[in-house]
């Protein structure tokens, strides 16, 4: 077995370890066992990093792949089909060696940030125990060499999250939101199970490299219509878990959590997952499919932002503008910029998560006041938390220099060339995208200069009668606001860092220059071309002709030519793919200029109406109040899904049990007692007829016997004269007849 | 050997019955110790089982020794009728892939039920003599390999039945076990009729007389042609099959036939419970495998669809009942019917992953369903009420009852690390993989949703949040400022004591180690599994050529 191999077992193992140690021991330990926590991710950090470094720098090659598997269910000789196994195994490429790093840094600085800010609460150690089971479970998804072993790990991720979301279980709203999201999510996998159904009904495998063969090689027997099914069902996995249109209600509930627990899973990695996975089932997603996945993806990232805009809690506002980047990155793979897409899941995973620690940091040392109407004037209070949360919402915003910028400008710019390809309405999905940038600048604008700029406005909070026990706790404490201890405040500066362009290009205008977008390629379609697609994209498909011989020609100067060869040449495989690049590489310039000019539109409103209060807020709701309060009640999908689906299930629900009891069992009661009536007649007939009949024949014999006895005498002369009656009679008899 | 682990209660019933009512203990220790004895052999069993033998059929000229092990065969009756021939009569067992892990789970079960039984107050002689009766007829079926010794086990275990449900059982305890009693009798009838109409049918190839061994049954070639159930009288053949199959499917129990088991549920002792839910129920379904279909193959090939839109709407049907049900065991009865569905689905896909998925299921639901009802128990022991809106936030209270609780909740919504994950997803991978059922299994995934409402919201509403106003338990602080609860007359321990930990581990850890690793109870039945399906499969070939 290859060290690398042993290296990502051990990393994966680590904090299941942990996990299984600390919820049995956790009372019994030092700190309860806070450090075992940290210490076994720490370890797998430092172990992914050998991984990443070996793989991603040491080999610096898009397309290096080791695999490792075992037997994990034999079934034999099956009839039908021959020997069958089902496999378990690791993959490891440049996709998963970044994904490794990503989970595990940002999970042990959640960690370290969780020892200050969980410090004192009840259920410490059982915290930091299932801090482990979501890091194990997130590892496995990432080192998953096929669809069953991925599923497994979703639904585990699913678990932690589970029990993450309600960890304040007291609270009627986290028990709610907990069951909320694994409901949710579970929909989404029951598509995702679906899908993976159908592939294993075609080739009796799950693995990702068999599957992707056997469709290449033409064994996908269904027709192409199943393996549309099959990726937009795979596809609903993600929309359940990257928390996208339909199913997007969870995550903002999720902030339920406590916020190093929203950072880590329901900003940076966990919802990530949804993105990583249809990234790796890139190569078999149909062009239906990706069109589906570009409209759910765009639509989301433009709706979650209209109502990131309205929202008070900071963590609600964070927590839409996750969903409107997690929107962005389902667009780019729908639209074919897969590099970016994958890009902008690691730049975001960093500066989200920065800004939800942030926002902790925030809410921590503001004693639990997540309202941003209350809050202002932090900026010199907490100048580290300020600075910080800064770099990472203008990374978040997308200004130049920032991590964000790039990967965000790469995908609207795939935005652009698939709109130039496909043409006609699909301008729509750019126009959505450039929109949604719009309104992130806005928001971010708008939650930085409520939290940070101005006056404090914590007095003004109306008194809240309910509330008395936090008020007294609070005046325990005094209003004083002050900065957090360094356990809280490294892991802020070190993601702050990390939302820096140097950290993945040296040219801050263009990541693909960069070692990151070298690595990361968009893979080749397995699926076969209709041809269609073809005459569709003629024009398109010629200059992207001359395109790659000029980048050829280009390439011959560069210095890694073997592996650009490779690339270049399968480019000419896929028409379709060969003309959304070229037609990028064209927007590239005109998508800078473009979301500039949102940006710079965006934090001037927000700057406008927040900062000068040129505008006032609330007077111009009041003026477009539909508007506002469709904005405000998150477009009213909560009260649209209660009133049909929840309530419909419940009333079916109920109806099935009325039937079970009164029909299906009220037929066996009737049966029962229908069968007893007739017992009952049945008895009396007995009684009446069949007995009935026995006692008249003893009647009748009685009767007899009777009249009988009469003659029974017993005297000799009766006898005698009986006798002599009947020789007479005989006589007579005799004679005359 | 097998004639030990089946006969092991019946020796511990004698021990009994010589023992006097007031010996309670000793009463209870005897079954507990010929329960383990039975665990013992089960595992030095399991030990020598070699798990490439096939099973299901009889090898070279119908010697069964070389497909079967553990096999044990004597003349049981022999009656010369002179020239009506001779009733033929054997004592045969043994066992294969579909029996072994039934006689494991059975084997675990009545340890559990001993177990959990540790309680029981009222008349324990009688308890425990009719507990012991049961557990023997139980084991008896799985082992059976004739089909007249097979109808003995499985009437035997309907009185026992009859009477720990009737007397042992909650306030409506004697509706409950009549309906019990009379539909499973109801069924028997239907097979006693079968079983007459297959041994003039049959005819052993060693002996050449008509038999009642199940393994010559399922070889075609051993049907009588012009007999009742020869193999042109397609008529007969299907009224068999379906009489079968619906004395089967009372037990399973399936829809329409599925109401005397929450009313069973909800009157019965928790053992008892544990019992019905653990091993009763998988006794129908491993009748069919058994029985039905290998013994009528071209039946069940033709019905295949039909059973398994039987197990859909097992499947989705149970799951929206459970997710209506206010008592806590009514909802768990519900959640059997739900997935004892999958079992059903898992059959109808007639290939090996949908039926090992249903073999598997059967054993997982076996340890699971167990591991709720003794949950349900637990609770009930101490609140003498399984109404789930009358508690509230226990999680902050009881966190060791919770976590068991909360572990036996997410196996049984088929969490993947847990057992029932496992064997769901081979459910559902062989009915999608079955152009017939595939459409059902599209329908089904929908029980996966349903699944995890109806128990997400229990959990919700019994454990998390705070204590309800009309909560039935109180909650006072210790001097150290501790909240503790109460329950209205409970002595014992709140949380979860000693025995209960006894009875709920092992099948926790089972559950957990299955989840992770299923060769060791999977990999007894693949070969058995491909056995079955090469014999359901090839019939019809046959007979299209």
């Amino acid at each position: 077995m290859d060290t690398l191999i042993q290296f990502s077992i051990i990393a994966l193992l680590l904090p299941l370890v942990s996990f299984v140690f600390l919820i049995f021991t956790n009372k019994k330990l030092p700190r309860e066992g806070d450090f075992i926590a940290a210490g076994a991710v720490g370890v797998s950090l430092i172990l992914s990093l050998y991984i990443f470094f070996q793989v991603v720098v040491g080999e610096y090659n898009p397309d290096y792949s080791l695999t490792w598997n075992f037997t994990w269910i034999d079934f034999g000789d099956v009839p039908g089909v021959g020997p069958l196994q089902i496999k378990m195994g690791i993959l490891i490429d440049n996709l998963t060696a970044i994904m490794l790093v990503v989970v595990n840094l940002i999970s042990f600085l959640v960690h370290v940030f969780s020892m200050g800010y969980m410090a004192g609460d009840k259920y410490y150690g059982r915290f930091f125990a299932y801090l482990g089971i979501f890091t194990f479970s997130m590892l496995g998804i990432v080192l998953a060499d096929n669809l069953l072993a991925i599923y497994i790990f979703w639904e585990l991720v699913g678990l932690s999250s589970y029990l993450l979301i309600g960890f304040f279980f007291e609270k009627d709203s986290a028990a709610n939101a907990q069951k909320k999201a694994f409901m949710t999510n579970r929909i989404g996998d029951i598509g995702m199970w679906l899908g993976i159904l159908i592939l294993y009904s075609q080739f009796h495998t799950f693995g990702y490299e068999e599957i992707f063969q056997g469709i290449q090689d033409g064994r996908f027997t269904m027709s192409e219509g199943w393996l549309t099914a099959a990726g937009i069902l795979l596809f609903c996995g993600c929309i359940g878990k990257s928390a996208q249109f339909p199913l997007h209600v969870w995550l903002p509930d999720a902030m339920e959590g406590p916020t190093p627990v929203s950072a880590l899973i329901h900003a940076a990695t966990m919802v990530a997952a949804g993105v990583y996975f249809v990234a790796r089932i890139f190569v078999l997603l149909t062009v239906d499919a990706l069109h589906v996945i570009a409209i759910i993806g765009a639509f989301t990232a433009f709706m979650a932002a209209t109502i990131a805009i309205t929202q008070h809690d900071i963590k609600r506002v964070l927590a839409y503008s996750t969903v409107s980047q997690l929107g962005y990155m389902v667009m780019g793979l729908g639209v074919g910029a897969f590099a970016p897409a994958f890009f902008h899941l690691v730049t975001h995973a960093f500066f989200k998560a920065c800004l939800f620690l942030g926002s902790g940091a925030v809410i921590h040392a503001a004693h639990h006041e997540q309202d941003m109407r209350w809050m202002g004037g932090l900026r010199t209070k907490m100048p580290w938390t300020f600075a910080t949360f800064t770099i990472a919402m203008l990374a978040l915003a997308g200004l130049p220099l920032t991590s964000g910028f790039m990967s965000k400008d790469a995908i609207l710019a795939g935005a652009l060339g698939f709109a130039a390809v496909e043409g006609g309405l699909y301008y729509l999905i750019p126009a959505l995208g450039f929109t949604a940038a719009l309104m992130t600048a806005f928001y971010m604008g708008r939650q930085m200069w409520l939290v940070f700029f101005g006056e404090n406005r914590a007095h003004l909070k109306p008194e809240d009668p309910h509330d008395d026990h936090h008020h007294a706790h609070d005046d325990h404490h005094g209003h004083e606001v002050h900065e957090v201890s360094w356990e809280m405040r490294l892991p802020l500066v070190i993601l702050a860092a990390l939302s820096i362009f140097f950290v993945y290009s040296i040219n801050p205008l263009d990541g693909a220059k960069g070692w990151f977008l070298h690595v990361i390629k968009t893979p080749n379609t397995v699926v076969q071309s209709t041809g269609d697609y073809h005459n569709h994209t003629e024009d398109h498909a010629k200059a992207s002709g001359l395109f790659i011989k000029e980048a050829y020609a280009e390439s011959k100067s560069d210095t890694h030519t073997e592996s650009h060869d490779a690339e270049h040449a399968s480019v000419f495989s896929d028409p379709r793919q060969a003309a959304i690049d070229h037609a990028t590489h064209d927007a590239h310039y005109m998508a800078i200029a473009f979301s500039s000019i949102m940006l710079l539109f965006g934090f001037g409103l927000a700057y406008v109406v927040y900062f000068k209060g040129i505008i006032d807020p609330d007077k111009t709701a009041e003026k477009i109040k539909p508007l506002y309060l469709y904005s405000f009640n998150k477009w009213y999908w909560d009260e649209i899904y209660d009133a049909t689906i929840i309530r419909g299930s419940f009333m079916l629900s109920n109806m099935m049990a009325w039937f079970d009891k009164n029909i299906v069992d009220g037929m066996v009661n009737f049966v029962g007692s229908s069968s007893k009536w007739f017992a009952f007649k049945n008895g009396r007939f007995d009684q009446l007829v069949v007995d009935g009949a026995v006692n008249f024949t003893a009647f009748i014999i009685q009767f007899f016997g009777l009249v009988f006895r009469k003659i029974q005498t017993g005297h000799v002369q009766t006898y005698v004269a009986l006798a002599l009656v009947a020789i007479i009679g005989y006589f007579v008899y005799f004679f005359i007849g | 050997m097998l004639s030990l682990i089946v006969f092991l209660p019946i020796i511990a019933f004698f021990l009994i019955l010589f023992l006097p009512g007031a010996q309670k203990q000793a009463i209870r220790i005897i079954s507990l110790v010929a329960a383990f004895a039975q665990g013992v052999f089960s595992l030095i069993i399991w030990q020598g089982y070699d798990s490439t033998k096939p099973g299901i059929i009889a090898g070279e000229s119908g010697n069964v020794h070389e497909t079967f092990q553990f096999v044990e065969r004597f003349d049981w009756i022999n009656l010369e009728f002179g020239r009506f021939g001779t009733l033929n009569i054997e004592y045969f067992m043994g066992v294969d892939g579909l029996s072994i892990t039934m006689v494991l789970l059975t084997a675990l079960i009545s340890i559990i039920g001993v177990i959990s039984s540790w309680t029981i107050q009222k008349q324990v002689k009688g308890y425990f003599l009719l507990y012991n009766l049961l557990s023997t007829a139980m084991m008896g079926c799985f082992v059976a390999l004739d089909f007249f010794l097979f109808y003995v086990f499985w009437e035997v275990m309907l009185l026992p039945m009859y009477f720990l449900i009737g007397i042992w059982g909650g306030p409506n305890r004697e509706y409950a076990a009549i309906k019990f009693f009379l539909y499973t009798l109801f069924g028997s009838v239907f097979m006693l009729l079968v079983l007459i109409g297959l041994y003039f049918s049959v005819i052993d190839p060693a002996t050449g007389n008509h038999t009642f061994n199940m393994v010559a049954m399922v070889d075609q070639a051993n049907y009588i042609p012009g007999s009742i159930f020869g193999p042109e009288n397609s008529l007969w053949r299907l009224v068999a099959f379906v009489a079968l199959f619906v004395g089967f499917a009372i037990k399973v129990p399936m829809f329409p036939f599925h109401t005397w088991l929450p009313d069973a549920h909800v009157e019965a002792p928790t053992p008892i419970s544990v019992i019905l839910a653990g091993v009763l129920l998988k006794l129908g379904t491993y009748g069919m495998l058994r029985i039905n279909f290998p013994f009528f193959p071209e039946v069940f090939q033709d019905l295949a669809f039909v059973i398994g839109v039987f197990g859909a709407i097992n499947i989705i049907y149970g799951a929206l009942c459970a997710l209506a049900q206010l008592d806590l065991k009514k909802m768990v009865a519900y959640s059997s019917i739900s997935h004892m569905g999958y079992v059903l689905l898992g059959m109808a896909a007639i290939n090996t992953e949908g039926m090992t998925g249903a073999l598997y299921q059967m054993f997982n639901h076996g340890t699971i369903t167990a591991m709720l009802f003794l949950l349900v128990g637990v609770i009930y022991d101490r609140s003498h009420s399984r109404q789930i809106e009358k508690f509230g936030g226990l999680a902050s209270y009881m966190p060791a009852y919770t976590f068991v609780l909360t572990l036996a909740f997410f196996a049984s919504l088929g969490l993947p690390g847990l057992s029932g994950f496992i064997s769901e997803a081979f459910v559902f991978v062989g009915s999608f993989s079955s152009e017939v059922t595939r459409p059902l299994a599209i329908v089904s995934v929908l029980g996966i949703v349903f699944g995890a409402a109806y128990l997400l919201w229990s959990l919700q509403r019994m454990f998390l949040g705070k204590r309800r106003e009309d909560a039935l338990y109180e909650v006072h602080e210790d001097e150290h400022g501790n909240a503790k609860i109460h329950f209205h007359d409970w002595k014992g321990s709140n949380d979860l004591d000693l025995r209960e930990y006894l009875m709920l581990a092992p099948l926790a850890i089972i559950v957990v180690i299955l989840g992770v690793y299923p060769m060791p109870i999977l990999g007894l039945m693949t070969s058995s599994i491909n056995q079955l399906v090469e014999v359901v499969v090839s019939y019809t070939s046959f007979a299209m050529n």
